[in-house]
């Protein structure tokens, strides 16, 4: 049985006291597209933020290619998974400056030379060359998902956590995505959506609203 | 050259110039009069208390009772830091009491040991009115620092969370947001140190002026005290952003929200 890429088991959350999720089990195996739906509050977001070690379970453990998500290991295991969240706040400045600055970090520095791909991507995304001169506040919001989604596609994650990723965008612009995740047969994907595009696209489909099983995605 | 005393009569003569403010007030009908006369009142009492208090520690000429005084000072500035910007003593005590004390302490002891220097360099006439100088800019810098620096990860959570989800280090992550702070709060001493002379005479050199030194001994005081108190709030800041952080991000990287009084900024 291959390694699991997300390996969450009896995974509870509560945030100011309202349980959030409960009990929950689900594997994601490398490569897997999947997508989250449910109702508004049911914890599809909450559980991407998990993930990333933003939200801590009050029970349940989470394991990311093996490695158990601590807070020991959540930084190291941040560098396996790339996010885009749901309506971006970028920082200021040029969009040049804000794809440039994650490869500032000391984990990413080694992967710099991505940063040739930027035109093809944003070619790939329907995003004007221009773009990289502009103010980050000069974006409109299905640009600044974008960006974000070209931000996270750059630093060469094994897994992406997109959360309403497409919400903002135009039909082209995201079937313009969907095409990009698809061609990336390696790169497991859990997103959040309620687009029926989207969910087409996705291998599995996991209502967090219902009881879940292990094993279900 | 001798200064001239103020005789009480005269001292409660001054007390005439507040009723501009008050009749201000009492014509604009604003609710601040009780609070302008209680602020009146507090001023009198903590300078009188302070002046018989001082004139105690002089005569004593005590290094030990000196550095008491100081430390008083700077737990006193610590609490109305924390009071000041909303948040939990017992979250940012301790660290903030370390920037106050290097903040403070660095630039008074290279202030009266190498440019007063000579044998009275440590006396307290010296070192209090220095230290109340270097604090006093400390605590205002520090407010303005420390406010800044968690109001805005506050209000872009979202942008820092996405900085630590790129794989950015804590230290990576709050960089930009040390940068805003420690710009904004050092804005203050940097303008000041541009117009001395031209917009205000600082308060250190009218002192020396006062009390009978010429203006050239007064303006070389004012540099030094100027260049302290620059050095001193670029300490504090830096080291009560970075002490105080310890203690207020969870091991994962997140703003602990327990650092707020009132539950957010």
């Amino acid at each position: 049985m291959p390694i699991s890429a997300i390996e969450i088991d009896n995974l509870s959350v509560a945030l100011g006291g309202h349980k959030i999720l409960s009990g929950l089990d689900l594997r994601l195996f490398p490569g897997q597209k999947t997508t989250l739906v449910g109702r508004s509050g049911c914890g599809k977001s909450t559980l991407l933020r998990c993930l990333l070690g933003f939200v801590a379970p009050k029970a349940g453990t989470i394991h990311i290619f093996g490695r158990e998500l601590t807070s020991g290991s959540v930084w190291q295991l941040r560098t396996r998974m790339a996010y885009v969240p749901q309506e971006p706040e970028l920082a200021p400045g040029q969009v040049r400056e804000l794809l440039e600055r994650p490869f500032t970090f000391h984990n990413n520095r080694h992967l710099r030379d991505n940063l040739s791909r930027v035109p093809a991507l944003m070619e790939r995304l329907h995003l004007h060359e221009k773009l990289l001169e502009q103010q980050v506040a000069a974006l409109s919001g299905g640009e600044k998902q974008r960006i974000t989604l070209l931000s996270a596609l750059l630093l060469d994650r094994e897994i992406l956590l997109l959360d309403e990723a497409s919400s903002a965008l135009d039909r082209t612009a995201k079937l313009a995505v969907i095409d990009l995740l698809k061609e990336r047969a390696a790169l497991t994907v859990l997103s959040v959506s309620h687009d029926q595009e989207w969910i087409g696209f996705s291998d599995d489909l996991v209502d967090l609203t219902r009881p879940q099983e292990k094993g279900s995605a | 050259m001798t200064i001239i005393d103020i005789s009480s009569w005269r001292l409660a003569a001054s007390y005439l110039l507040l009723a501009v403010p008050l009749g201000i007030m009492l014509w604009l009908r604003l609710p601040m009069l009780s609070q302008a006369l209680i602020a009146v009142v507090r001023m009198t009492l903590q300078l009188l208390f302070i002046g018989f208090y001082l004139q105690f520690v002089f005569d004593l000429n005590s290094l030990w009772v000196t550095g008491a005084w100081g430390l008083v000072m700077i737990v006193v500035a610590d609490v109305s830091i924390a009071r000041g910007c909303g948040l939990r003593m017992r979250r940012l005590g301790g660290g903030l009491f370390l920037a106050l004390l290097a903040g403070t302490v660095v630039p008074l002891l290279f202030f009266v040991l190498l440019v007063v220097q000579g044998p009275a360099a440590l006396d307290a006439q010296y070192v209090i009115p220095i230290c109340g100088m270097i604090l006093g800019n400390c605590l205002r810098a520090d407010i303005v620092g420390i406010r800044t620096f968690y109001q805005s990860l506050w209000n872009n959570e979202k942008a820092y969370l996405l900085t630590l989800a790129q794989g950015a280090s804590l230290k990576e992550a709050l960089l930009p947001f040390i940068r805003e702070a420690w710009q904004t709060a050092l804005a203050p001493t940097v303008a000041s140190i541009a117009t001395i002379g031209l917009v205000s005479l600082p308060g250190m050199m009218t002192g020396v002026i006062l009390g009978g030194g010429n203006p050239m001994t007064a303006i070389k005081y004012q540099i030094a005290i100027m260049i302290a108190i620059f050095a001193g709030t670029a300490m504090t800041v830096i080291l009560a952003i970075w002490l105080t952080a310890f203690n207020n991000f969870t091991p994962r990287g997140t703003l602990d929200r327990d650092l707020f009084a009132a539950g957010r900024p």
